[in-house]
């Protein structure tokens, strides 16, 4: 880490010389930059002033803290299949202080993490992944003698943002199951109980998506801010629309084709899931417009024929047993379907929306596949309201 | 008199490692090895559904 350091520390070299020494033409990191532009849902030509911005400036300092984690999310990072991934991303930071990647031990390392948030004070970017346990004082998660509850405290306050990779950092995740003996909890909280004002954004997902995680990074570097956030602190452009209006089999699900049993006729021809306790229909994230890991269609939980668990979901996630059935109470049509009857004059704004909440009150209360023709039931409602 | 030695964290795994080595005349006489996170998935699958165990187990390690 030392010797790596005093390479980076001169910083002679551009970032798009320095991708080029690794193999990636300028044609590469443009196409990359618009593909994450259009990830974050800015305009096409976003691409390029997010291009400028990486490659004109300095790498920003990244501080990694582990705490309660099976470093999955750092996986997720460093595997991805697409063959630049993993060099973008380690030329695009300056990954100071990383538990699993630092080359030196014990006081090295802790004395490396000491000095660079002292270099770096107020413009590092802190990351963390797993939860912070705080029953006890914290004892069950210590680096170097120090409990991940007093090192998170210690290094957020000092971090220009803490960006909570995973589920476990964003809302708990799995250590904080029932009955959380450790009592595992987020870093925002953790943060916020000490009153530390630090801006926080949550990555959740088990494994979250390295993408979701790098367009936030970017945009922080393009735009001096973090990208808009819903009421948990998720980005929007990643976790703003269900995973139910974007699934591949939605349309199984409104004509009432679902899969009953694992390994069933319906299951082998690719049917709704929700029956087997798919969570889509409450879980926000984008994993079936974004996929996993660059090679190709269905490669997502529910595109190889497993039901979503709503890891990226505080309350659905390690809570919901995971073949109890979704309950769907933001059921909202899918954002391909076009209207059946454009234009018909009877059919007032939002009713189709009602009818999907109608539906979705229904599959709640009896589990039954009674959602075949949507808009006509909708229309036979009217009519007798008529 | 015995020096003791504590590496703490061991870097290049996954988890929280912590040794400690007690030295005696430039050799190791005395060492151990300890987890220093604790999450308690075996207390957490207690009571739950054998159907969902995988999603917690699988959980162990990512790497």
């Amino acid at each position: 880490m030392n010797d790596q350091k005093a390479d980076t520390s001169q910083e002679p070299v551009s970032t798009l010389d320095r991708l080029r020494e690794q193999g990636v033409s300028r044609r590469d990191f443009l196409k990359f930059c618009t593909g994450v532009a259009v990830a974050l849902g800015l305009p096409l030509g976003m691409g390029e002033a997010i291009a400028e911005a990486v490659a004109n400036q300095k790498r920003p300092p990244v501080l990694w803290l582990s705490a309660q984690e099976c470093t999955g999310c750092t996986e997720s990072l460093l595997r991805s299949n697409h063959p630049t991934f993993e060099k973008l991303i380690l030329e695009l930071i300056s990954l100071e202080y990383h538990e699993t990647l630092l080359a030196g031990c014990g006081k090295q390392a802790e004395d490396w993490r000491v000095k660079s948030m002292k270099e770096n004070k107020g413009r590092y970017i802190l990351v963390v992944d797993g939860s912070i346990p705080v029953k006890d004082n914290g004892i069950y998660c210590k680096i170097g003698g120090k409990t991940a509850q007093s090192l998170l405290e210690e290094m957020g306050a000092q971090a220009a943002a803490v960006i909570a990779i995973g589920s476990c950092a964003s809302w708990g995740g799995i250590p904080s199951a029932d009955p959380n003996p450790t009592g595992a909890t987020s870093a925002h909280e953790v943060l916020k109980m000490k009153g530390i004002t630090t801006p926080v954004v949550n990555i959740p997902g088990c494994p979250p998506n390295p993408y979701n995680f790098l367009s936030t990074v970017l945009h922080l570097l393009t735009f001096r801010k973090l990208p808009e956030l819903d009421e948990q602190a998720r980005p929007k452009f990643a976790y703003g629309r269900l995973i139910h209006e974007n699934c591949e089999r939605r349309p199984h699900f409104d004509s009432g084709r679902f899969a009953v049993q694992f390994g069933d006729e319906g299951h082998r021809k690719g049917y709704c899931l929700y029956k087997l306790g798919c969570k889509g229909p409450e879980t926000f994230a984008n994993c079936p417009s974004i996929l996993y890991n660059d090679v190709g269609a269905g490669a997502w939980p529910v595109g190889t024929g497993h039901p979503c668990f709503g890891c990226t979901e505080k309350g659905v996630g390690f809570t919901v047993p995971l073949h109890y059935p979704a309950r769907p109470k933001y059921i909202t049509p899918p954002t391909f379907f076009t209207e059946a009857y454009p234009g018909k004059p009877e059919v007032a704004p939002g009713t189709k929306a009602l009818a999907a909440g109608v539906a979705g009150a229904v599959i709640g209360a009896a589990g039954a596949a009674m959602l075949t023709g949507l808009g006509k039931k909708d229309d036979e409602n009217k009519d007798k309201e008529e | 008199m015995a020096k003791r030695i504590t590496i703490d964290p061991i870097t290049r795994i996954e988890g929280h490692l912590r040794i400690d080595c007690e030295i005696e005349g430039g050799s190791v006489t005395n060492a151990w090895a300890s987890g220093q996170m604790w999450r308690g998935i075996e207390t957490i699958l207690k009571g739950r559904d054998p159907r969902e165990a995988w999603i917690f187990t699988q959980r162990f390690c990512g790497v």
